[in-house]
């Protein structure tokens, strides 16, 4: 018999709380209690990237994390807005200009994804960056063109300094 | 996914006491990556899941201790484990497999304890710490034990560990002078699960190897170690003609297991190749 779980936790800033039954992983927390859907189900097997998720800075796969770990945490979805006028960070900004996807369902994973690499390693070469981002799978096969909007960010924060 | 209860007991004794008492409807789950997946796939279906993620905080800990010994606690993840200055300095070899097991996500949240309870002999790390001569301690709701890791795992996804047994830590011998590598093959994807892994672990002086340990994953259905090949490696200086003959050695002892990422004839083809080039990377690692 299943049971459900109170969650108090802060969601993209906001202080927040709900009950959710223990068995919901993250995705299934965020879709059917907030209505968010930045971060989606999509191979099932944190090998894909499309659930991505922040909790407490660290990155996770939504979709196999039991919700019970958001409890006292501080989660980060794509949909925290940017401290910018248009709400878009320069990863985003990046991946725009680069072209760095067709269809999109990937894109909220790489961007937290790239967000995580660029904190680690400011500076990556094209081994860091494929390396960091391997358990992130884009079918439209954009890669060459998210590699260049890695290194885009990358180049522009160096030269701001 | 089948509902269950869902239990967070504070320390590693209680969690181990919950399990007992429940028996068979009861799993526990630590950074919960492999378990997720069964249970998704509905190849478990516990009435009660007992979390470790509550427990005391030694248990994720990692230090090295009087005797010259990395202590890791089991609920440490893969990543704090990749990361932290103490195993890259004293157990580089360990740092280096970790950088290629699955991907950045599932080591932020995979915890040592539950790689190797798991017992999917798929897992990176049993080889390395085997060939490394780690051992395991295990708490249970009477008492712990410690055992050599080389003696946790009996069969495909099984262990020795009795009911209400959970691994508290691994103790791990430092490297030291002696020269480590672990080489995998994957035959898909660059991080996908491993058709074959080896582990090789030598003291040498130059090229003449004084003892060597070495031992296969994944294609057999638990780790196992090559004593024939090891046992042809002593005392010798390494050469091609003797690298050929280890090769021919240890793809004669282990009976390979076919599965979804080679057939068993592929695999003692690799292991041969593997074990060769294994060693020669352990001898110019330091």
């Amino acid at each position: 018999m299943g049971t459900t779980r109170t969650l108090r936790f802060t969601l993209n800033g906001e202080p927040v709380t709900t009950e959710a039954p223990s068995h919901w992983n993250v995705v299934e927390l965020l879709q059917n209690r907030f209505n968010l859907y930045g971060a989606r189900e999509s191979c099932g097997q944190g090998l894909c990237g499309c659930c991505t998720v922040l909790v407490d800075g660290v990155a996770v796969s939504g979709c196999l994390s039991l919700a019970a770990r958001v409890d006292g945490a501080d989660v980060r979805t794509i949909e925290a807005p940017a401290a910018t006028e248009d709400g878009l960070d320069d990863v985003q900004q990046a991946f725009i200009e680069s072209g760095a996807f067709q269809c999109g369902y990937c894109t909220p994973g790489f961007v937290l994804m790239t967000r995580k690499l660029l904190d680690e390693c400011p500076q990556p070469d094209d081994e860091d960056i494929r390396h960091y981002l391997s358990g992130n799978l884009c079918r439209c096969a954009a890669y060459p063109e998210i590699v260049a909007a890695v290194r885009l960010v990358a180049q522009r924060r160096a030269t701001r300094g | 996914m089948k509902p269950f209860e869902l239990l967070e007991p504070r320390t590693l004794r209680e969690a181990a006491t919950l399990l007992h008492a429940a028996g068979d409807a009861a799993r526990p789950v630590g950074g919960g990556v492999a378990i997720m997946l069964m249970l998704k796939m509905g190849v478990l279906q516990p009435e009660t899941l007992v979390s470790l993620a509550s427990v005391e905080d030694r248990y994720s800990t990692i230090a090295l201790d009087d005797d010259g010994q990395l202590r890791i606690g089991a609920l440490a993840t893969l990543r704090a484990i990749e990361r932290s200055g103490l195993v890259r300095d004293r157990i580089p070899v360990l740092a280096q497999a970790l950088r290629r097991l699955s991907n950045v996500r599932v080591r932020n949240v995979a915890t040592l304890g539950g790689h190797l309870a798991h017992a999917d002999p798929h897992m990176d790390l049993p080889p390395v710490l085997i060939a490394l001569g780690a051992s395991v301690r295990v708490v249970g709701p009477a008492g712990e034990r410690v055992m050599p890791l080389a003696d946790l795992h009996a069969g495909y996804l099984e262990t020795v560990l009795a009911r209400g047994e959970l691994i508290a830590e691994v103790t791990c011998p430092v490297q030291g002078s002696r020269r480590a590598a672990y080489l995998k093959c994957t035959t898909r994807a660059a991080d996908d699960w491993p058709a074959l892994g080896v582990a090789a672990v030598l003291e040498a002086e130059g090229e003449v190897v004084r003892s060597a340990r070495l031992v296969v994953s994944a294609a057999t259905d638990v780790p196992t170690r090559l004593s024939r090949a090891e046992a042809l490696l002593r005392g010798v200086r390494i050469d091609d003609a003797l690298l050929a003959r280890v090769g021919e050695a240890a793809a004669a002892e282990v009976t390979p297991i076919g599965d979804e990422h080679g057939s068993a004839a592929y695999k003692r083809e690799l292991l041969d190749v593997y074990v060769r080039r294994a060693v020669r990377a352990a001898l110019a690692a330091r």
